[in-house]
């Protein structure tokens, strides 16, 4: 399974972190610091395998409990954005979708 | 023998009485005032002297009632207007495309609407009406009202037994005080002041743009603590126009001559005043301050059998929305509906308050969420806070309490609020919901992506929103040429 961010998601990387509109609901969001990192991820990386394995790498280093901590977390933070459709998962064949931004 | 009491015969009582003459034996409705002989302002209503257009929502209500009555209107020389098809519209965001959407609204006096509708209404004979006719207070208990207590043409007060009394007297309705007296329950009510002040004045208009002129609102600005200042100019019938200013604390439109049209000539763009400088005047400036918006729960309270309330009486909110007469419509087409259901017996009563309430409740919502700041709730001393928050503000996913929306969140509402001026479909959805005839929830979610991500559709200046209307074009070269000639 990939990931996609949803195509009724507009998103902007502010000082703060990223902002999200959820265009279905018209309710606005704004992720913490590792809740934007995980969200450039998905926008680049697009699969659940290179987002786990960099977050660990970046935070947990060599530190395996560490590190099963960070998969935990993730798939938690991942959970709760699909559940609000505002991530995607899809069959991996499809292709991730472009970066829905304001023009 | 059944017998109904409708106690005032402002649009709501009428109505109900109208309606009630289907179900009950005999129909009384109460008037403390004299109806006029024709199409005229009148004392007990004081802001028939201003603007009153019927929204679309309140117009369908009303011919689904009378029908024919909307026509008949247009018969009289009443306008229809789209929204913003037929409608010259400067919000806050800017100038409005004129989109042709379902949305409108028929503008005539609030004397022709009166005259009209009574007729339509009470012509049949089967309401007996009684002017000149105070209602003083309720009968029975707190369990069942049995009558009313009234004053004929000054006379001493007598009751007059009833199986259902409505109050329908408007803004300054007693009921609450009248149902403390026989015993029964209190009623909350709330009130979000708005600090609007109205000045209107009606002017006889030049030949070629009477009747032709599109419906003009130039609504305040954003301008933070300043007052919000606006006007509207409808067309209504015997080729008059009706202006009306408004503005808030501070920023109240003068009533004298001068001061009322340098009010005008000081608001965003000219346009009213200039137009105002083509018409003849008729008659004064009119004022009119009392626009608070007022609930009074009496579906929340333990109400006697026999009783109900309907139109401003119970809910009344800030006029420029322009819901009055409509919500009045749609709460007699329920009562209809209520009444078919169950009969003018015991089943009716248990629910019926309820039920008219939730006719009301829309347009109550809107106008707290654009007035209210805070909410006094006067029955139990209470204070609620911002009553306008919306609920899609809710907490950050990060936990974290609401803060001041940021940077990306002010672009795109104004990204939105922007988008409705030029995309058909925004603007269907805000008129509709505006003017009655969708629910709150209409917002079509794909347009709003699609506008997000698109190119913004730049914003019209005043004379290329002042060019769509050929016949305002044209005024103004020949005017502009007169000046320089
Ligand atoms: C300035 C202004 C502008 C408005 N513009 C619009 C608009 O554009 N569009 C719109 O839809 N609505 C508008 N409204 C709202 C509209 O006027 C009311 O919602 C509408 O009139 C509701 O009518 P009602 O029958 O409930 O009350 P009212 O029309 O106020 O009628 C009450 C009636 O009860 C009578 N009465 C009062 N007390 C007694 C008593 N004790 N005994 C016997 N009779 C009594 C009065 O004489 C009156 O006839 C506006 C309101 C104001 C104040």
């Amino acid at each position: 399974m990939s990931l996609r961010i949803s195509e009724a998601v507009i998103w902007q990387e502010t000082g703060e972190g990223v902002s999200l509109y959820n265009t279905e609901t018209g309710d606005f969001h704004s992720l913490n610091d590792t809740g934007s990192r995980i969200w450039r991820l998905v926008a680049s990386d697009g699969e659940r395998e290179p987002v786990m394995f960099k977050l660990s790498r970046e935070f947990a280093g060599s530190n395996s409990a560490m590190s099963r901590r960070i998969v935990a977390d993730v798939e938690e933070f991942l959970g709760a954005m699909i559940e609000q459709g505002l991530i995607e998962e899809i069959p991996a064949e499809e292709p991730a979708v472009k970066e829905e931004s304001l023009s | 023998m059944s017998r109904a009491v409708v106690l005032g015969g402002g649009l709501a009582g009428v109505l109900a009485a109208a309606v009630l003459a289907g179900h009950a034996d005999e129909v009384v409705l109460v008037e403390g005032d004299r109806y006029p002989s024709g199409p005229r302002p009148r004392r007990g209503l004081p802001q028939s002297h201003h603007s009153h257009v019927l929204v679309a929502g309140g117009a369908r209500a009303l011919d689904a009632l009378l029908p024919g009555t909307v026509d008949a209107l247009l018969a009289n020389g009443a306008h229809l207007r789209g929204l913003p098809g037929d409608a010259l519209i400067y919000s806050a965001d800017g100038w409005f495309h004129r989109l042709h959407t379902d949305a409108h609204l028929i503008s005539c006096t609030r004397g022709l609407l009166d005259q009209v509708v009574r007729r339509r209404a009470l012509g049949g004979g089967d309401v007996e009406v009684w002017e000149d006719t105070r209602a003083l207070g309720l009968t029975g208990d707190e369990a069942r009202i049995t009558g009313v207590s009234v004053s004929r043409q000054g006379a001493p007060p007598e009751t007059v037994r009833a199986d259902l009394v409505v109050d329908a007297t408007g803004r300054r309705s007693q009921s609450p005080r009248w149902l403390a007296q026989i015993g029964a329950g209190e009623v909350e009510e709330v009130s979000v002041a708005t600090g609007l002040a109205y000045a209107t004045r009606l002017y006889q208009a030049p030949g070629d743009l009477a009747a032709a002129i599109p419906a003009i609102m130039l609504h305040p600005g954003t301008a933070k603590g300043q007052p919000a200042r606006g006007a509207t100019l409808f067309p209504v019938e015997d080729r008059r126009w009706i202006v009306t200013l408004t503005g808030t604390r501070g920023g109240e439109p003068p009533t004298d001559e001068q001061g009322f049209t340098a009010f005008a000539r000081s608001l965003r763009h000219p346009i009213v005043a200039d137009l105002m400088a083509e018409a003849t005047p008729l008659g004064v400036v009119r004022p009119y301050r009392d626009t608070v918006n007022r609930r009074r729960f009496f579906e929340r309270a333990r109400l006697p059998a026999g009783f109900a309330v309907v139109g401003d009486a119970a809910v009344a909110v800030n006029p420029v929305h322009s819901h009055g007469m409509s919500v009045a419509a749609l709460g007699a087409l329920r009562l209809r509906e209520e009444l078919a259901r169950h009969g003018l017996g015991p089943s009716l009563f248990a629910g019926l308050q309820a039920a008219l309430a939730a006719e009301a409740e829309r347009s109550w919502r809107m106008a707290i969420e654009q007035d209210g700041e805070r909410v006094t709730e006067r029955a139990g001393e209470r204070v609620t806070e911002r009553a306008g928050e919306r609920v899609t503000e809710r907490a950050g996913l990060d936990g974290a309490p609401r803060r001041e929306p940021n940077a990306f969140e002010l672009e795109i509402r104004t990204r939105l609020a922007q988008a409705k001026l030029s995309s058909p479909r925004l603007a269907a959805d805000f008129f509709g919901v505006q003017t009655l005839i969708s629910g709150d929830t209409a917002t079509d979610r794909s347009e709003i992506a699609r506008v997000l991500t698109g190119r913004p559709e730049p914003l019209l200046t005043g004379e290329e929103a002042i060019g769509q209307y050929p016949v305002l074009a044209a005024w103004r070269r020949s005017r502009f040429a007169a000046a320089t000639s």
